[in-house]
């Protein structure tokens, strides 16, 4: 075992030095080493992955950002928000008599002599940020792996996040008063905010708007990831991952020509030198929603569970709804939808929901409860308050400042299944300037093709998304096409029930999982559908290929609400009954 | 910098360590890219030629001093300066020395040397070759007309090279910086032969390299080599002064020193005077107005969105450019450019030796293309985006294979849009549209269109955009815009101040821009009648004309118009014509070639197949579900050969077909035994009919247009009018729909009319009797059991009719006779 002759926590780059130079010593070339791993990889996959060391590595963030030493073994989850392209460095030297090698450091101080004794070696620059709208039990959930204790787990953005919603809710003198900051800080500990102390009759921009304060890039725990000899395919923008590496601090990059050579000119020299924290990649892997879970309650996926579980949320949502069953189902399938193929410019899968008949006043009944519900089931919330000032100002779209040769990460820069409130019951009317039609037709072109554009100022690039989206407006909103839109009929204002930690963790886990499972149709099935579809066609001009894709969405997502993995006819009967009560409701 | 990365050095040569080539000093201005980066002047040192003035290096002060070079401006010359005379003999007379090799490498500099010799004075181009031999060859006129012009430069294309000496092109872009040099002493000798007075120094510039490579895959081993790559530059910086030669003066005695030139970046102020008399200590000081500078420029060049891959944000690079280079972009420009890669270390500080692990890279510019601007020069602009030659030479043999297959009209029909279902009528026709017929020219200045234009009419909802959208992205060149947002200057070309000149400049609209391509339109009902009547022009003579502001222009716009407009009141009504319906001028729409009516149906058939589809969109993989088809690329490739390649010609047995199938279709408008003529084809039509069977010959990839060509334009004609313009009273096709708006059962039916109002009115009113309200002779003309209804409206239009002939006289709704 070659495992404990290095200690990879405290020094990994001893361990890399270690096996670049027994590599070498046994008389490999080091040119053979151009964009090839000798062996160091294997010795942290099996500290990490075979010794089960993962949760002693510690989570960056900007509490442990205080103490963590550079040079040792850090984790850090976050989003690709930019990438700022390839980095050449001497990967290989030749120290005297010996090679020595800079693979996942910087340290290389001493000038570097004649040429053939460097290899130069390329690596990818990520700039990544934390999850955007990451809740806090998620968050603390990561976290809470690393038995690296006695640190604070929370970050202070969250913390702040979280005394400005007490903030609010205290202003709002509700029923519930004083119970700001225990309710923040029982938040902070457990990771699950009893529903009982949040839910109150709030007015709706509270916790909605708060959320919406996005961490500003530079005082959040960002992160610079210096990525090796990886296929350019494997990283994508917005993915979300957990990279393990070192752990340096540098300054920011500025553009590779912003030389000394010419800073006496006017050229595009960045003056503000950032000390950004920076992490030389040694591993890394891909999250799924599923690893924002904790990952103590493995439930089994019997049926009986997945059953319980789904009959327990609904009943949840249907109160949170007000005692609408219809919405609750509705709200039900659009948590569970996701995009799972793309034909030209049609997101297959999707399934955004327009509640209306909401207005101010009910909205700061349901709204607000919607709100903190959905934050506590998903991993990441966001959500907007489309006001015509919001929209004149906002800046929605990522855009690419060329003067800091960054990218600029707009709201709706968002991870592959985030889910996205819009309350649109604030809309008054006011005039539009050329931002905001610009912010309203990014919206609209999210919800219509879950795409989102990128603008380059000399191009635009439309980039892929998978969101969910909820509408929330009075009546059918006209900004944004959503393609379910159904009037709430709530008949019972009921206090939210207390929710217990163990059925929020069900959830969760329920959501996460049912959402990835694969799906297919046999063929009798397919025939009885395609048959159905074409009597509604016959029946009602109007149905056009929009309304058959949102059916088939709605058909699969049932059966996937099931935990089935085929579509059965029940499930089909079930969607069309849905559907025709919904009907009813808007005629 | 990098391996092999060092200043030339040559074996022979001693070549003194020089260790600040390396640790290169950053800040220094005089880093590598300085004199042209390449460096080049570094090779002279070790071949000096006899003194010579115009041998010297570039860099040198251009004063034609016969002195024996000391090597100026050369900084990472390791051997010059210090050893004084250059130990390599290598001159003019090769022969002398032994060989001399490019450091580190076996390549013989006289080897190179020559080979560049043999290639400027006997290249000649592939179509001159054979000619004449005695002519000069192709570089030696450039030479001679550079020397004409007083120029600094000759382009060189790298094919050219490659085609003479494959091999040199190969230790070209291996070793650029060494081979470039030598090319420069070269092209310096030869000029000094053929002009010994001529005191520029003439450098070499490469571009049109045989491969260019993506930014995406720079990678380490492109360090140090020649590169050719495509961008947008994005920001240049101003415009920097570099030194070149430095003057000092004395402050004690004002003895001005001899010019230094820059050293390896450094330049060597005196520490004391340097006159006999003075000798003061650190009294020198620069004087600027002396000193020789060189213009330098930054400029970032990033990626074009196409070349970004799924999930990725464009990369940048940055380039460095000198002299002649500087400006020659601006921000927003797509060049292409060449260049050597570079990297050089990063010092911790200006005044540290200490360097990072780090190494910049940038791209030393030989030569920049704009793009753009070739693009809007070029004849045809497919030539341009098609690539390389050793491109069209592979695509040629797919091309003509897949071209060979019997179902191949039916392959890229079905090819085109494949998510839309059915509507294959449709698409066949804007296949027909891509591939585009002949335009003829005739000597006497007539000349025809080749372009075809589709009009598409349909009910919301029948994909008329996602078609557009599709047709849009496969057209070569093209614009994608709406009618309710473009103006008719926005269309044409519109006159604006250039906000740096003050000047009134021309820009052009979007169908100049989509000249030789197609311009698609939605919504061309919502479109304003003051643009639409631009297209009158457009369409037909394939110019815009515009006068205003000083400036009288006609512009190209050769392009084929894609629109797609709703019926009025968003549904089609098939009670009223197709003009009625889309609200078009007759005038407008004879211009479309093709006019298809996408309606939906209340057809169970259809809706199955759209039920179909879409449960396979959901419940199958998307790839599975669509097989045997072509991707979008090699349809843009055969596309693109196709439109280059490919010019069809009629025979003979087409030209009868087409001729016999006109002069059906004009006799099927005479009904026998009928008085009213209906007019079913029209000269536009023939026109129309030969476009379209050229372009369906261009598909097969046949220069011949042959028999079934036209029968098969004849059908889709058919299909397409009989969905248009077809008369729905009578059921035939009817090209007064078309061309006046108004059938001719209609016309019938309205004489009709006005014949029995005539005659109620002469029962009915006496003359110069009692008037008559219009709505009692609507009562009475129901009553005379008229079988088609009447409408007031219609009646309206009858006693208007009346009025003229001076039967009666209308006042508000009462009649008189007269």
């Amino acid at each position: 075992m070659v495992g404990p002759m290095y200690d990879c926590l405290a020094n990994p780059l001893g361990a890399i030095r270690l096996t670049f130079e027994k590599a070498v010593g046994s008389g490999c070339e080091p040119s053979a080493f151009d964009g090839k791993d000798w062996g160091a990889l294997d010795v942290f996959r099996e500290f990490l992955v075979d010794q089960g060391n993962l949760s002693q590595v510690p989570v960056l963030n900007s509490e442990t950002l205080k103490w963590v030493q550079p040079n040792t073994l850090v984790r850090f989850r976050g989003m690709v928000q930019d990438m700022l392209g390839n980095e050449f460095y001497a990967g290989a030297y030749k120290d005297g008599s010996g090679w020595r090698t800079n693979k996942f450091g910087d340290d290389s101080q001493q000038p570097i002599d004649s040429s053939p004794d460097v290899r130069v070696w390329e690596r990818r620059l990520l700039y990544c940020v934390p999850v955007p709208g990451l809740n806090t039990w998620a968050e603390s959930e990561a976290a809470s792996e690393a038995t690296v204790t006695s640190m604070d787990l929370t970050s202070q953005q969250r913390d702040k996040r979280q005394r400005m919603d007490a903030e609010s809710m205290d202003y709002e003198g509700s029923n519930i008063v004083l119970e700001d900051s225990p309710s923040a800080k029982r938040m902070r500990e457990d990771g699950h905010p009893s529903l009982s102390v949040q839910l109150s009759d709030l007015k709706p921009e509270g916790p909605c708007s708060s959320t919406m304060m996005r961490p500003e890039v530079g005082d959040s725990p960002s992160c610079l990831v210096k990525v090796y000899d990886t296929r350019e395919s494997e990283l994508k923008l917005n993915d979300i991952f957990e990279f393990v590496g070192v752990f340096t601090i540098e300054s920011e990059p500025v553009p590779a020509d912003d030389g000394d050579d010419i800073d006496l000119t006017t050229g595009f020299r960045n003056d503000l030198v950032h000390l950004v924290p920076c992490l030389h990649c040694i591993v890394h892997r891909k999250l799924a929603v599923s690893d924002f879970l904790r990952s103590s309650p493995i439930i089994e996926q019997s049926k009986h569970v997945v059953m319980n579980t789904r009959e327990s949320l609904l009943r949840h949502l249907t109160m949170l709804l007000g005692n609408d069953g219809v919405a609750a189902n509705y709200m039900l399938l659009h948590l569970l939808s996701k995009i799972h193929a793309r034909v030209d410019n049609v997101a297959v899968g999707k399934l955004s929901l327009n509640l209306t008949c909401l207005s101010k006043e009910a909205l700061s009944v349901f709204g607000v409860q919607l709100c903190n519900a959905l934050r506590n089931l998903l991993p990441f919330t966001d959500s907007i308050p489309l006001t015509v000032n919001y929209l004149n100002t906002a800046c929605l779209g990522p855009k690419k400042d060329y003067q800091r040769n960054r990218l600029i990460g707009g709201t709706l820069q968002l991870a592959e299944g985030s889910h996205l409130t819009i309350d649109e019951t604030q809309l008054e009317t006011g005039t539009l300037n050329s931002v905001g039609i610009e912010n309203a037709r990014l919206l609209k072109d999210l919800v219509e093709l879950q795409k989102v554009e990128y603008d380059f100022t000399y191009y635009k690039m439309e980039m892929a998304a998978d969101v969910q989206l909820l509408v929330l407006s009075e009546g059918k909103s006209n900004i944004l096409p959503a393609d379910i839109v159904l009037p709430v009929r709530p008949s019972d204002v009921s206090r939210p029930e207390v929710v217990s930690a163990e059925a929020l963790g069900a959830w969760r886990w329920y959501l996460a999982t049912m959402r990835t499972l694969s799906h297919t149709i046999e063929s009798e099935i397919q025939e009885v559908v395609e048959k159905d579809l074409v009597a509604a066609r016959q029946a009602d001009r109007r149905i056009g290929s929009k309304e058959f894709s949102s059916l088939l969405t709605m058909g699969r997502l049932m059966s996937l609400s099931f935990g089935e993995t085929t579509l059965s006819l029940e499930h089909w009967e079930m969607v069309k009954e849905l559907e025709k009560l919904r009907k009813e409701r808007i005629n | 910098m990098a391996s092999d990365s060092s200043p030339t050095r040559f074996n022979n040569t001693p070549s003194s360590p020089d260790d600040s080539a390396f640790s290169s000093p950053i800040g220094d201005t005089f880093s590598s890219p300085n004199k042209r980066g390449r460096g080049r002047s570094a090779a002279t040192p070790a071949y000096d030629t006899p003194p010579h003035p115009n041998s010297r290096s570039r860099f040198a002060s251009s004063e034609a001093t016969p002195t024996p070079l000391h090597h100026a401006g050369r900084p990472t010359t390791p051997s010059s300066t210090s050893e004084g005379a250059p130990s390599s003999e290598a001159g003019d007379d090769m022969d002398e020395a032994a060989p001399t090799f490019v450091w580190g490498t076996n390549i013989s500099v006289q080897d190179v040397k020559s080979a560049i010799q043999m290639f400027l004075k006997n290249f000649r181009d592939a179509q001159s070759q054979g000619a004449e031999i005695y002519e000069d060859g192709k570089y030696m006129k450039a030479i001679h007309r550079v020397l004409e012009i007083e120029g600094e430069w000759l382009d060189v294309d790298a094919h050219d090279v490659f085609d003479y000496n494959p091999e040199l092109y190969g230790k070209m872009v291996r070793y650029p910086l060494e081979v470039l040099a030598i090319f420069d002493i070269v092209l310096m000798d030869m000029v000094s032969l053929i002009n010994p007075l001529f005191e520029k120094h003439v450098q070499v510039r490469i571009f049109n390299l045989k491969g260019s490579t993506t930014m995406r895959n720079l990678n380490p081993s492109d360090i140090e080599k020649m590169v050719s790559l495509k961008g947008m530059v994005i920001r240049c910086s101003a415009i920097i002064p570099e030194i070149r030669e430095a003057t000092f003066r004395c402050l004690v005695c004002g003895y001005f020193s001899d010019p230094i030139v820059v050293d390896r970046g450094r330049i060597s102020e005196p520490t004391l005077c340097l006159k006999q008399e003075c000798q003061a200590k650190n009294s020198m000081t620069l004087v600027h107005n002396r000193c020789r500078f060189a213009d330098k420029q930054i400029v970032r060049l990033q990626e074009t969105p196409d070349e970004i891959p799924e999930g990725g944000t464009p990369h940048t690079v940055s380039l460095l450019m000198h002299d002649k280079l500087v400006d020659a972009g601006k921000p927003g420009d797509r060049v292409e450019v060449t260049g050597i890669y570079r990297a050089m270390s990063v010092r911790l500080g200006p005044t540290q030796r200490t360097v990072k692990s780090l190494f910049k890279t940038y791209i030393d510019c030989l030569h920049i293309k704009k793009t753009d601007k070739s693009r809007m020069v070029a004849e045809d602009a497919m030539e341009i985006d098609s690539g390389t030659q050793k491109h069209d030479e592979d695509v040629e043999f797919d091309e003509a294979k897949l071209s060979k297959l019997p179902d191949i009209y039916d392959r890229l029909t079905r090819s085109l849009a494949p998510n839309i279902w059915e509507l294959d009528d449709v698409k066949r026709g804007l296949l027909c549209q891509l591939f585009g017929g002949n335009a003829l020219k005739l000597p006497s200045g007539a000349s025809f269109r080749g372009d075809i234009n589709i009009l598409l009419v349909g009910d919301p909802g029948t994909s008329k955009s996602q078609l557009l959208q599709y047709i849009h992205k496969l057209s070569p060149r093209g614009i994608y815009t709406s009618g309710r947002g473009s103006s008719a200057v926005g269309l044409t070309a519109y006159v604006s101040r250039d906000p740096e000149t003050k000047e009134t400049v021309l820009e052009s609209g979007a169908l100049v821009l989509s000249d030789r391509g197609i311009c698609c339109i939605d919504e061309f009902d919502k479109m304003s009648e003051n643009a639409r009547s631009m297209l009158h022009e457009v369409m037909e003579q394939q110019t815009v004309s515009i006068a205003k502001a000083g400036i009288i222009a006609t512009l190209n716009a050769r392009t084929s118009v894609l629109a797609c407009a709703n019926p009025i009141g968003s549904r089609y009504n098939p009670r009223l014509s197709v003009i009625d319906n889309i609200h078009l001028p007759p005038t407008l729409l004879s211009r479309f070639d093709l006019i298809y009516l996408i309606l939906d149906k209340a057809d169970e058939q259809t809706d199955k197949h759209l039920a179909r589809h879409i449960v396979s969109l959901h419940f199958e993989d998307p790839e599975l579900a669509q097989q045997d088809v072509l991707d979008i690329a090699t349809l843009t490739a055969y596309l693109s050969y196709a439109r280059n390649h490919i010019n069809p010609q009629l025979s003979d047995e087409a030209a009868e077909e087409l001729t016999r199938g006109y002069v059906e279709m004009r006799r099927r408008g005479n009904f026998p035994g009928s008085s009213k003529k209906v007019i079913t084809a029209t000269p536009r039509q023939i026109e129309s009919l030969i476009r379209i069977s050229e372009a369906l010959a261009r598909i097969r990839f046949s220069e011949i247009v042959e028999k079934h060509d036209v029968t098969e334009a004849f059908r889709l004609l058919e299909v397409a009018m009989q969905q248009s313009a077809t008369d729905h009273t009578t059921g035939t096709i009817d090209m007064d729909l078309i061309t006046t708006g108004v059938s001719a059962s209609e016309r019938m039916r309205r004489e009709n009319l006005v014949i029995s109002t005539r005659n109620i009115i002469m029962e009915k009113l006496q003359l110069g009797g009692p008037s008559m309200r219009l709505l009692e002779i609507l009562e009475e003309l129901k009553k005379q059991s008229f079988a088609v209804e009447v409408h007031l409206h219609d009646l309206r239009n009858a006693v208007a009719t009346l009025e003229t002939e001076g039967v009666v006289v209308v006042h508000g709704d009462s009649v008189k006779r007269l």
